[in-house]
């Protein structure tokens, strides 16, 4: 069932635009990610959807009802929208207990008090914050607060959960595991989450959607296998992972293949851009540095490169290697003794795309 | 658009009634001096006759002349020695800094017209020091009934003013941009002369224009310490103007805040700017523990501690210890020795006569509950301006800045003028509604500023989290805002009930029997030259503002922003 709507958002910041006509759909019991660099206007989207902000063109649909309509002139404040945000910084109320922040939603929808009372003991008791319950949001930890925060947005069901940089305030450790139990939760309880970041990693591991934002419009939409997998867009490719990327020209091969011609080396690859070559003359390549086969040894595909260093990053080897002008990163799992290693650069992991 | 554009209704109702109110007086101050008589009057027609009596009127020009040369020489006065104290207090390792802050501030804290008083007590042609000086060394060189004296000590009055900006600019300096200059080679003098200063330099430009202003409205000092040689400034000229015709002339006390009003409204505008540019200035940052304090030397102690003592001396201890010793004696002069004399007769007599001990009380509930009041009002502005972007947000600026160009005097006088006109104002004229309606306009920018800066520190999130959880605007100013900035709530009543406490010019006109203030009521108490009186009243008016500081202090106001 759809829950959201967003149609075509457009934003404005004094002459400088903000969104340029972001649409996308998200379903009940899926998580989508807003994903992109700061500046992509990620969060802007985000507050749009929550009434924060007003975009001047556009239409949100939040659970069948119309909460902001450009033309009909609809603009639901935040607290008609039926959402529940957890904020970057938690935003939890100093003067107030983790019982009350909770309540607080179930108090303005003017539930009975011996219900309030269940509802927001059994979600802390579901999050693991019952004993908390009379502390105030001063005397908890990062881990803890962010739990309150989640309790608070969810506990008087809100049709859309947005989270934005969920995960930005918890330490590494803490961040691994919140990525897998924010996503079992949300899941559990079937609700439709958008989640704002900046990190790829925390929205490959959370989201069933991921929309990649650049500019204030959205570059790429689909699976996290997708966006990782199958980028349409050198901006996609480059944004995803660790990469080598190349700049040369292009060349049709005889055999229908496609190569990129660089500086004294010419490498197989596929056309991953949704667009034609422009320019021939100059097009980029993307390898993420996990795709390129190091060894000491020659093989039947590979190349000899020049050994510039190797990095102990602790579970593994980082290689810089060299030929001419062409500089690849790429991983193993010990050190290089020689000085040249033979590398293979598999075509299909070879993705080329205009500038 | 954002969010800030909810409860339109109520932001754009409270800043209309706000506009209305502070433009209320200036138009009917600029109505009135196009008139030849009381607006009231029946027969009245448009004339420019007040304007051709005033530009006519020798006596005018010379007031003129006076209150330039005294806002000018207030700035020479109170800039440098402000500044130097700034300096010295938080820039140097100088001895009972901590202790020596508080009394700095003092003379602020007090009206001008007892500290005027004080210094007639004082260092008068008859004061104690005066007479202490002439039976030691046979002569007192100096009288302060003069335009250098009146000077003196107007611009030494002011230092705190000076001193609260430069030193907070001080404070927010970044200690690395000093650092930086002293691992470049600069010793600790020239890192002073050639970092700290330029960095501050918006900080004293701006109390440099706070003061022009200030001295252009000064009322208190110049009344006392001018009148007895004829030294007119044009507050008080404006009202010396009703005795020079044996009756109220309206349109020529309008006719003269005209002109004072063409003087003060682009000075208010000019600092408006300069406070932007200061705070752009010193945005930079903020490293709060400042680490290396310049080191004085056991000379450089002596000196600066020499130099902040004499201040001390002169600023505070002359002024209230006169006061304090004038008001427990009747007779003094040389060969009287003042152990002998010690009286409460003064007290007596004050508790004796009903206006005087009525205005005790009506100052203490207007300040208090009045300061209380006025709080209130203030935050409902506060919160109307609250993250309000809208075009109702410019209107709340520009109307806080009308009061600050109007004298307390004058606006006491056109309130007067509406109270005892305008129908449904006039059941409240002998209230003490009327007096505190006057007050909350002349307390107007201090106190939202205190309230707004306070409104400032919660935190945006901290709203737009109860406006998604389902809270209208105004729960979300009920639930979160207030309850958040109750603290500061707090700090903000003590800070302005010091102000009300003090507060003088605004009751000349508009007190009545039975509205009575300490302030106003010396003002009236000097023409009659019950000097024992107004000492009793300024004792008291002394030892009210020291309890309300002490309530402040322990409300966690905080003195300096």
């Amino acid at each position: 069932m759809t829950e959201l709507v967003v149609e075509n958002v457009e934003k404005w910041l004094g002459g400088l635009k903000i969104l340029s006509g972001a649409c996308f759909t998200a379903e009940k019991g899926r998580i989508v990610a807003l994903l992109g660099a700061s500046g992509s206007g990620k969060t802007t989207l985000l507050r749009c959807i929550a009434g924060l902000e007003q975009p001047e063109i556009g239409r949100i649909v939040i659970g069948g009802k119309t909460v902001l309509d450009g033309e009909a002139g609809i603009a639901l404040p935040p607290e008609a929208r039926e959402i529940g945000l957890v904020f970057q910084s938690y935003a939890l109320w100093p003067h107030r207990t983790v019982f009350e922040n909770v309540a607080y939603g179930l108090r303005l929808r003017k539930r009975p008090a011996a219900e309030i009372k269940t509802r927001v003991e059994t979600i802390l008791d579901k999050l693991g914050l019952a004993h908390l319950a009379a502390r105030y949001p001063d005397q908890l930890s990062g881990g803890q607060q962010q739990r309150v925060a989640i309790c608070r947005a969810l506990v008087y069901e809100p049709k859309v959960l947005l989270l934005d940089e969920p995960l930005s305030n918890l330490d590494a450790k803490l961040r691994e595991e919140a990525r897998f139990w924010i996503r079992k939760l949300i899941l559990e309880l079937g609700i439709c989450a958008i989640m704002v970041t900046h990190d790829q990693g925390e929205a490959l591991a959370i989201a069933d959607h991921v929309l990649l934002l650049k500019g204030g419009s959205i570059v790429q939409d689909g699976t996290p296998i997708q966006i990782y997998g199958q980028p349409t867009s050198f901006y996609a490719a480059d944004f995803m992972g660790t990469n080598n990327v190349l700049s040369g020209a292009y060349e049709a091969q005889a055999d229908g293949g496609v190569v990129i011609r660089c500086e004294g080396w010419s490498l197989p690859g596929i056309w991953r851009d949704a667009e034609p070559p422009r320019d021939a003359s100059d097009i980029r390549a993307v390898v993420r540095v996990e795709t390129i086969m190091v060894s000491s040894e020659p093989t039947a595909t590979s190349q000899p490169l020049d050994v510039e260093g190797c990095i102990y990053l602790g579970d593994k080897w980082e290689y810089r290697l060299r030929r001419g002008s062409v500089r690849l990163r790429a991983q193993g799992a010990s050190e290089l003794s020689s000085l040249v290693a033979h590398c293979t650069v598999q075509p299909a992991s070879t993705w080329l795309f205009n500038p | 658009m954002s969010l800030a554009n909810d409860a339109p209704r109520f932001r754009a109702g409270v800043i209309l009634a706000l506009f209305a109110m502070v433009a209320a007086p200036a138009l009917l101050v600029i109505y009135q001096s196009v008139l030849d008589a009381p607006f009231f009057d029946d027969n009245v027609r448009f004339s420019l006759d007040a304007f051709r009596f005033v530009l006519t009127d020798p006596e005018f020009y010379r007031a003129l002349w006076t209150t330039t040369l005294y806002a000018f020489g207030m700035v020479v006065v109170a800039v440098p020695l402000g500044g130097l104290l700034a300096f010295l207090i938080t820039r140097t390792d100088l001895k009972g800094r901590k202790w020596l802050e508080p009394l700095v501030l003092v003379p602020m804290f007090l009206s001008s017209i007892v500290l005027a008083f004080g210094y007639t007590v004082s260092v008068g042609p008859s004061g104690f020091v005066t007479i202490a000086f002439k039976s030691l060394f046979g002569a007192a060189p100096w009288s302060i009934y003069t335009l250098p004296g009146i000077i003196l000590i107007g611009g030494l009055s002011h230092v705190p003013t000076v001193y609260l900006y430069v030193a907070s600019a001080m404070r927010r300096l970044p200690s690395d941009l000093e650092e930086a200059a002293r691992t470049a080679g600069a010793g600790i003098w020239r890192v002073s002369l050639d970092v700290t200063l330029p960095m501050v330099l918006p900080a004293l430009v701006f109390s440099a224009a706070l003061n022009l202003l200030l001295g252009f409205e000064t009322f208190g000092i110049p009344l006392v310490l001018g009148d007895p040689n004829g030294i007119l400034v044009l507050t008080t000229y404006i009202y010396k103007v009703n005795t020079i015709f044996g009756a109220p002339t309206y349109q020529v006390m309008a006719a003269v805040t005209v002109f004072l009003i063409l003087i003060t409204l682009p000075l208010v505008f000019i600092q408006r700017r300069l406070l932007r540019h200061a705070r752009r200035f010193a945005a930079v940052g903020g490293k709060g523990a400042r680490t290396n304090l310049l080191r004085l030397g056991s000379t450089g102690q002596a000196v600066a501690l020499g130099l902040i003592g004499l201040w001390l001396l002169v600023s505070v201890f002359f002024p209230v210890g006169g006061i304090v010793l004038r008001a427990f004696v009747e007779n003094w002069g040389e060969g009287v020795r003042l152990t002998e004399q010690l009286t409460l007769a003064n007290f007596k007599a004050v508790f004796e006569i009903p206006s005087l001990s009525r205005g005790i009380l009506n100052t203490i509930l207007l300040a208090g509950v009045g300061g209380a009041i006025a709080v209130a009002f203030y935050l409902l502005v506060g919160l109307a301006g609250h993250r309000n972007r809208g075009r109702s947000g410019t209107l709340l600026d520009y109307s806080v800045l009308i009061p600050r160009a109007l004298p307390g005097l004058i606006v006491g006088l056109t309130f007067f003028w509406l109270f005892l006109f305008v129908p449904f104002l006039i059941p409240l004229r002998a209230t003490l509604i009327s007096l505190l309606i006057a007050y909350i306009i002349v307390g107007l920018s201090y106190g939202l500023r205190i309230i707004q800066s306070t409104l400032l520190q919660v935190a945006p999130e901290l709203e737009e989290s109860a406006r998604i959880t389902g809270a209208s605007i105004y729960r979300s100013w009920r639930d979160v805002v207030i309850p958040l900035v109750k603290p500061g709530l707090a700090g903000a009543w003590a800070m302005i009930m010091i102000v009300f406490l003090r507060e003088y010019a605004t009751g000349v006109y508009l007190m009545s029997s039975g509205t009575e203030v300490i302030g106003s009521l010396m003002v009236s108490l000097l023409t009659s030259g019950a000097m024992d009186q107004i000492a009793a009243l300024s004792f008291i008016s002394i030892a009210l503002t020291a309890v309300g500081l002490t309530l402040a202090l322990r409300l966690g106001a905080k003195l300096h922003d």
